[in-house]
Order: structure tokens, then sequence, then C-alpha cells
């Protein structure tokens, strides 16, 4: 469990950790949406640059965003091939029943490729710069306007932020629980699927009744210590929007503006 | 003696049990006392704390906490007079890191942001903590962690503490500094601390100790005269100081005076007989 880098932040002291979290969370997203603007060699060669340059100002090793590749592999493996192989074309340069591999599958598969490359690059990024809980009072932030619609914000950045905060707790007692197991002689991970099924059984009982009996708890805590409903409550934590937050939206417009030159070039 | 909290003729019976957790107590609490509350599992001590401070609803009797009594138009003006700290430090932490979780009370206060930062690291002083201010509780040993929530507790200045078992899950080393601190902060800020515990030793530094059973409460006096009922504790699911074992195994050998002794004393009788022989 240990291995995974997705959702993992890593303590750091650069320019992208500076940035406010808002501001990162939005520019994430924006980018995510635009790197569905590039079309050919030159726009994706730039946006790979764009992102590899961040990676690079984030003094963060490049290993760490390969391996936040890793758990995706299968997937971008699948699309790849399957664009490879799939694209149908007038100048075949290889032909075997239903597989065709021509140039335009080639370009279209390492379109792809870089796609996926981009986007989990840059999501990447995120989570290793920005600690959880800044991300949940970012989406609180950002969710704020809802308020008009009467959708609870406080409540569901509270929710947010206790379930954050409950992950490792969690991981820690799924630990415990699967060694407590395994000492009285469940096998993990052993035999057919249906018995590793199975053996996922007493994992889970016991780490749902444990949830919901330190959920209890909590709930007093938050109680005894005058919690009513999120109503008329302060913020000890507070953002701060900065000059190098609008350099950075200004950037991506700058970026976005270059992408739709290149595409139409 | 003022009274900060007294109770009268309070029933308490669990919806899914048909045994009654609390039956008809009566107590009163007076203002900077400590009190330790003991009694075996089930005594009902646990949900004294959570009636005292109205998170369940007696069914019938009266509670008042300095002067108001416990009801729903009172209750929050109530529970911001009372701090709890609970057995399991990890189940009661709300924020993800240190300062976070020592602001929550603050929080739900509305107190302005630049107040609760002074506040914060003033409670976290007190604990001697604020060098793990940003840390993740997660991060922490169980002795830091229950020194936070007390922290968290302290940050909205109550002026009664209910400690419930607070060091259940510590290690000796652990618990006597947690002790000596609420000692001391009792002796600063005038406060009326409750002990609930069942481990004997830890009420040493308690005025006053009251012994539940089934919902009751069978014994209530000081510490001496409580330790003094030797063997007669088993009864209550306590057992005996240690101090008073180790009298009791020597006492016929080496003529001790009778009654309780605290490890000093001991140490002092021992020492004056072997050097009378």
């Amino acid at each position: 469990m240990n291995k995974l880098i997705l959702g993992r932040y890593l303590p750091g002291d650069s320019i992208i950790y500076r940035l406010d979290p808002r501001g990162k969370f939005l520019i994430t997203f924006y980018f995510i949406g635009i790197v569905f603007l590039a079309n050919n060699v030159v726009s994706y060669g730039f946006l790979l640059l764009f992102v590899l340059f961040s990676v690079y100002i984030s003094k963060i090793n490049l290993g760490f965003f390969i391996k936040g590749l890793r758990p995706m592999l299968w997937l971008i493996l699948f699309t790849v091939l399957l664009q490879l192989f799939f694209t149908p074309s007038n100048d075949p340069i290889w032909h075997w029943g239903i597989f065709t591999l021509s140039t335009d599958g080639m370009r279209i598969a390492s379109y792809i490729f870089i796609r996926f490359v981009l986007i989990i690059f840059i999501s990447t990024l995120l989570t290793l710069t920005t600690t959880p809980i800044e991300i949940s009072d970012s989406i609180e932030s950002i969710l704020k306007p809802l308020k008009v619609i009467k959708f609870p914000v406080t409540q569901v950045a509270l929710m947010l932020s206790i379930a954050l905060r409950f992950v490792p707790l969690l991981i820690d007692e799924t630990t415990k629980i699967m060694d407590a197991q395994r000492a009285r002689g469940v096998d993990f991970g052993e035999g057919g699927l249906m018995h590793r099924i199975k053996s996922f059984v007493p994992i889970l009982i016991p780490l749902f009744v444990s949830s919901f009996s330190i959920a209890y708890d909590l709930a007093i805590a938050m109680e005894s210590r005058g919690y009513k409903d999120g109503e008329g409550r302060s913020k000890y934590r507070v953002l701060s929007w900065s000059r190098r937050d609008n350099i950075a939206l200004a950037v991506m417009i700058l970026i976005t503006i270059i992408l739709l030159f290149i595409r139409s070039y | 003696m003022e009274n900060i909290i007294s109770i009268k003729d309070v029933t308490y019976t669990y919806p899914e049990s048909k045994v009654s957790a609390i039956n008809k107590l009566s107590l009163d609490i007076h203002r900077n006392e400590w009190l330790s509350i003991v009694g075996k599992n089930g005594s009902g001590k646990s949900t004294l704390a959570k009636l005292i401070d109205g998170l369940i609803e007696s069914e019938s009797g009266r509670i008042i906490v300095d002067g108001q009594e416990v009801n729903e138009q009172n209750i929050w003006n109530i529970r911001s007079k009372i701090g709890i700290v609970f057995q399991n430090p990890d189940h009661q932490f709300v924020g993800a890191t240190v300062e976070d979780d020592v602001a929550f009370g603050l929080e739900n206060q509305g107190m302005p942001r630049d107040e609760m930062v002074k506040q914060v690291d003033e409670a976290l002083a007190m604990v001697d903590m604020q060098e793990y201010k940003t840390r993740d509780p997660q991060s922490l040993s169980g002795g830091q962690k229950q020194r936070v929530a007390i922290a968290g507790v302290l940050a909205t200045k109550p002026s009664i503490i209910i400690m419930d078992e607070s060091t259940s899950m510590l290690d000796p080393n652990g618990r006597r500094t947690v002790l000596n601190l609420v000692k001391q902060l009792r002796k600063q800020q005038d406060m009326t601390i409750i002990s609930i515990t069942h481990d004997i030793e830890e009420t040493e530094l308690s005025e006053r100790i009251v012994v539940l059973k089934s919902g009751e409460v069978v014994q209530e006096a000081d510490p001496k005269s409580i330790y003094n009922m030797g063997s007669e504790l088993i009864k209550y699911g306590l057992e005996e100081p240690f101090s008073n074992q180790v009298a009791s195994l020597l006492r016929d050998e080496l003529k001790l005076p009778k009654g309780y002794l605290n490890e000093e004393e001991l140490i002092q009788n021992i020492w004056k007989l072997s050097s009378k022989m």
C-alpha cells in the first residue's frame, strides 16, 4: 500500500509548493481540458515541454512521476495498442486479419500516449505538491458559490477533511487486521478468485465495525468540543492569493493562446 | 465549599440494555476540586461523564453545572465550560495537523483568526508540543497524541476538565507526564478536575475518590481512607495500591503501623526498622 504514489504528498519547498492551492487545483483541471486542444506534433511537443518544465521547477525527482504512471500502465498500453492496430487506413504498412498497422495509426497512438503522460504528470504534480487538507480547503472555497442553491458547502468540506484525516488511520487499521488474521491462518492472495474474494471477508467486516466505532467516538468528541452544525464557525487555516498566483494564471492564458495558434497553423 | 456540579437522583438506561447504567445517583463536585471516579468496567463511570456534558440525556433527576441546569437551552453554554479528554486519542482527532486539531474548539466558538493563532500557540506551549505544530497526528506517539488532545481542551479555557480514562492507553512514563501536567494546570488556572479511571495508583493525586458500582455511589472519601480499606477494595473491582500490597506482606514480620502507607512512608518505616536492628 505504500507503493501507491497517486494522491501522495511529498514535503518540499519550491515555487510550485508556494502557489495557492485553489489556483493549482483550477489550473490542473484547466490544463487537462486544454490538452485536448492539441492536434499536431508541434502542439503536443509544446505541452510536453511545458509539463517537463513545471516538473523541473517543482524540484521533485522525475522518478516519482514515472512511478505515478505505473498504476495506469495497463490502461495506457491497452488504449495505445488499440489505436495502433485498429486505425483504418487506405495505405497500411502491414495487414493481417483484423489488424492494420499504418503511419496514421502510429501517429494517433503516440498522441494518445503523450496525452496520458501529460494528464498523469500534471495531476501527480498537483498531489505531490499540495497536502490533502489544502486540496479539501480549495474544494471548499471553489464550491462556495453553490451556497446560493443551498448546497451544504461547509459540511461537505468538513466531511472531506475528516475522510482525508482518516485515510492513514484506516490503512494502519487494515494492516493490523490483516496481520491478526494472517496470524490465525488466513491466506491472502493465494488460491483461486473465489477463494481470494472470500479471504477478504475477515478484513472487511472488522474494518467496517471499527470504522463505525471510530465515527461514533469522533462524533461524541466533536460535540463535546462544541461543534454544532458548521454554521458560525471561524477558520484557522487561511489561503492567501499572491502575485505569483496571478502570474501562474497569466502563463495558462498565454499557453492557451499559443496552443490555439499552433493548432490552426 | 461551593458546588460546581451537582447531580441529583439521576437515572440513565441505555436503549439496548435492561439494567440502568446510572441508578438514582447523587453527587456534588466542588469548585477547584480534583475528584477521582473509580469502579469496574461497566460501573457507569463514562456514562456519568457523558451525562454531565449533556451528550446523553438522563431519564430522571437533575444535573446542574455552574448554576445552569443541563437541558436543551443551556447545553452549548455548559459544553463551553467543560472539556473532556477521551480514552482513545486516535478517535478524537478532527484536524489533519496538530494545530488544526487544537484550533477546532476555537473555530466552533467563531473566534477571530488572530486570537485563535495566539491561543493555539499558548495551549501547545502548556503541553510542551510547539515543535510538533504542523505534524500529522498519525505520526505522533500515544503520549504526544494525548497531550495534543489535552491542548485542544485547554485552548477553549474550560473551568472543568473531565479525563475519561485518558491515560489508560499510555505507558507509565506518558501517564506520569500527563498527570503532572494536569496537576500543574489546575493550580495555575483554578480548574476543577474529574478523573475517571480504573487504576487506583492514578487516584493518589486527587482530593476525593468516589467509587461506583452498578451505577451507584458505594464509597466516597479521601484517598487515604479509601486505601485504608485494604483488601476490601477487591469487592469493588479495584486493586490495592502497590505500597499496600507490600506493606501487608511485611506487616507481621516488621510490625508496621496499621493503615495506608504511601511509598515514601513505607520506605521510611523500613528504613527505621533496619536501623534499629
